[in-house]
């Protein structure tokens, strides 16, 4: 990283390489030819810090920016939600990591006490008085206001904050200014502190720029993930659940612009969190095959509902709740296609094929309209539990149909004749027992042809379960 | 003392003890056959919930979801996935065998892959009465995987494979073959944690399918020309 021709902040292995902050690009083009040189940019650091805080916003709503890319969060009211101190600084972390981004955490009573604590990466205190001890060790030059008069403090011996707040006080503010005392006052808690909060857009429309063009599209799912932790921290401020979102792969553009291609994500049950999220998009991009490079992704969360939290029972049935299902039938979803995920609706009609119709799982089908469907009495029916997809026409031997061995019918016939408007059918159905007692159901076509065809036609249409 | 403990046989020592002429305890719950005969045949007397129940079939279609019948209607509170059948189930006649439409799923899958790793999601969400997953060939650790996912929770999980695959080792503790006979089933135990059975079990199965006046309608169900009738068409 590169800020006014000097190196800035360096790789691991361009240190253990024998870069430096502040060497010159040639320098480093010279230890190290296939360095990566990035020049550095505000607008990104910026931008980097609005996502960092976004995804922030899912652990509290009072987060700001402050000076030094650094980022204050309120935890007071959030520790018992999510079980302590330290099980709030593990989740902080994994999100930040997430995200792409590493950090350095630290928790103070005081929010400029937690600044001074991070920048020095001094750890937690979780105590006023631990506070002051360890702000007393910290460096003098450490708060802004005090550095522009670091030659003057070195000079009368003040190396540090604790020897710093020794110094008579309207001495310091004549010749420092006000900023650094109230800074100091803040850090030790002897002054409030007043900070702007952050706000979460009232649409949630997140982009990022991809560093290198992805052929695969599972290659995608990491820059999907830091995607999926700014929505989440949108949706936790804006107490919000989303029911679809929409991942567009932006390609880059080649001789002709290619439009985005979208993974559309709709939910049967609103969510906030996002392991879920993650997963259904892993499956869906594991399927997806890509006609153009990615350079860019985009999420969307079209459509929002106002969150609701679940109904926790007193004690948890052994099935898993309704929403287990669900999620494990959208996860089925993703990866097997809408299509391969099917319920049963059957059909009042005749016809067997007809009868049995099978729709997506995902259709709403209430329970009235099915049971109206169903015959008043199911039992009597003689029906196969297989049925073949397309029947199979029998040989014949000895005028009697024959698969696998001779069938002998068990059963008087059914007649069907159904159809007229459509596919008409004109059968009669048979259980046939084969040799080796194994039932089948077999019709008999009751329309032939004349002449050669004139034999009655048999076809094997089912199978008993 | 040391008589104390020539008295004491195995099968009180520790409850995963059994002698070789025992059937051993269950230490899953299991669901009730609903056929007395064959439950007197199984460890823990019925269909153990959460372990692979190994089931060989001659060939699809031979009783075996009126074997099952009695067990699926008991998970019937629940979901019971279809997961890769051999050809399309019809929902009446499995409303039939008394399991609402409503609680069946079907799910297809284009590749063996996918179909393991569906009915591993099903399993390990543990949100479904029963998952019936119909496989050729599947290789040996993928069995223990799957055998692995259903100890996650209480479902009741039959693989259906063909006859051959009874040659191949499997994890599964419970492992039966089936074939047609007259009037039902012939059960032969492959695998089971109890003594070595060789002959087969019969189980008369019900056959509620046929009609209940097959009896009545019975001397015309061939074609009848009026060229004559040969004797073997006379049934």
């Amino acid at each position: 990283m590169l800020e006014q021709e000097r190196v800035l902040a360096v790789s691991p292995q361009a240190r253990a390489a024998g870069v430096a902050p502040g060497m010159r690009r040639g320098g480093v083009l010279m230890l190290m030819p296939d360095a990566r040189l990035h020049v550095r940019s505000p607008e990104r650091e910026a931008e980097a810090m609005n996502t960092a805080a976004l995804a922030l916003l899912q652990y509290t709503p009072l987060v700001t920016i402050a000076e030094e890319s650094t980022l204050l969060i309120d935890i007071g009211a959030s520790l018992r939600l999510f079980g302590g101190i330290r099980a709030l600084c593990r989740r902080v972390r994994a999100s930040l990591r997430a995200l792409g981004y590493s950090g350095v955490l630290s928790c103070a009573p005081t929010a400029r006490g937690a600044w001074m604590l991070a920048r020095r990466r001094a750890g937690r205190a979780m105590r006023i008085e631990s506070l002051t001890r360890r702000l007393d060790s910290l460096p003098a030059s450490l708060p802004p206001p005090a550095r522009s008069f670091a030659a003057w403090f070195e000079g009368i011996g003040c190396f540090s904050l604790g020897a710093m707040r020794r110094l008579p006080r309207p001495g310091l503010q004549r010749r420092c200014g006000r900023a650094l005392l109230d800074m100091l006052d803040a850090a030790y808690g002897m002054a409030p502190e007043l900070f702007e909060w952050v706000e979460a857009p009232t649409s949630f429309h997140a982009k990022i720029e991809l560093f290198d063009r992805l052929e695969n599209a599972e290659e995608c799912l990491m820059g999907a993930e830091r995607l999926v932790q700014q929505l989440t921290g949108w949706l936790c401020a804006h107490q919000l659940a989303v029911e679809r979102i929409t991942l567009l792969l932006e390609h880059e553009r080649g001789r002709v612009a290619r439009p985005p291609t979208p993974v559309d994500i709709a939910l049967a049950e609103a969510t906030w969190r996002d392991e879920h999220l993650v997963r259904l998009l892993r499956e869906r991009l594991a399927t997806l095959t890509l006609e153009a490079p990615v350079i860019a992704l985009v999420l969307d969360a079209s459509q929002v509902q106002p969150m609701a939290p679940p109904n926790e029972s007193l004690f948890p049935e052994p099935g898993g709740s309704e929403e287990d299902r669900l999620r494990m039938f959208e996860l089925l979803i993703a990866r097997l296609g809408p299509e391969n995920v099917l319920q049963a609706l059957p059909q009042a009609d005749y016809r067997p094929e007809v009868a049995n119709s099978w729709v997506p799982v995902q259709q709403k089908v209430r329970e009235m309209v099915r049971s109206a469907q169903m015959p008043p009495d199911v039992e009597s029916l003689a029906r196969p539990t297989w049925i073949l997809a397309k029947p199979i026409a029998l040989l014949m031997r000895n005028h009697r149909p024959f698969y696998g061995s001779p069938l002998k019918m068990a059963s008087a016939a059914e007649r069907i004749e159904a159809g007229w408007w459509s596919r008409t059918q004109t059968r009669d159905y048979f259980v046939a027992e084969g040799q080796d007692h194994t039932l089948y159901w077999v019709y008999r076509e009751r329309i032939v042809g004349s002449g050669e065809e004139e034999a009655p036609r048999w076809f094997l249409h089912g199978l008993f379960g | 003392m040391s008589s104390l403990q020539n008295n004491t046989s195995p099968e009180e020592l520790h409850p995963s003890l059994w002698r070789a002429s025992q059937l051993a305890r269950s230490s899953t719950r299991c669901v009730d056959t609903g056929h007395p005969t064959l439950s007197k045949q199984l460890p823990g007397g019925g269909w153990p919930t959460g372990t692979l129940v190994d089931l060989l079939l001659q060939q699809p279609g031979i009783g075996e979801m009126r074997l099952l019948r009695p067990a699926l209607v008991a998970a019937a509170s629940r979901r019971i996935v279809l997961l890769q059948p051999p050809h399309p189930p019809q929902a009446l006649a499995l409303a039939a065998l008394g399991l609402p439409p409503s609680q069946l799923v079907w799910l297809r899958a284009t590749r063996t892959n996918d179909a393991l790793w569906a009915a591993e999601q099903v399993l390990r969400s543990g949100s479904c009465g029963a998952l019936l997953f119909w496989a050729n060939h599947v290789r040996g650790e993928s069995l223990r995987r799957l055998h692995l996912a259903a100890q996650c929770g209480e479902t009741l999980f039959f693989m259906m494979r063909p006859l051959a695959a009874a040659q191949d080792s499997s994890p599964a503790p419970l492992r039966l073959s089936l074939r047609p006979a007259a009037g039902g089933l012939d059960v032969g135990f492959v695998k089971r944690r109890g003594p070595q059975r060789d002959a087969p079990l019969f189980l008369p199965l019900t056959p509620t399918l046929l009609q209940r006046h097959a009896l009545v309608d019975r001397p015309a169900p061939a074609p009848a020309t009026a060229r004559g009738l040969q004797p073997e068409l006379v049934q």
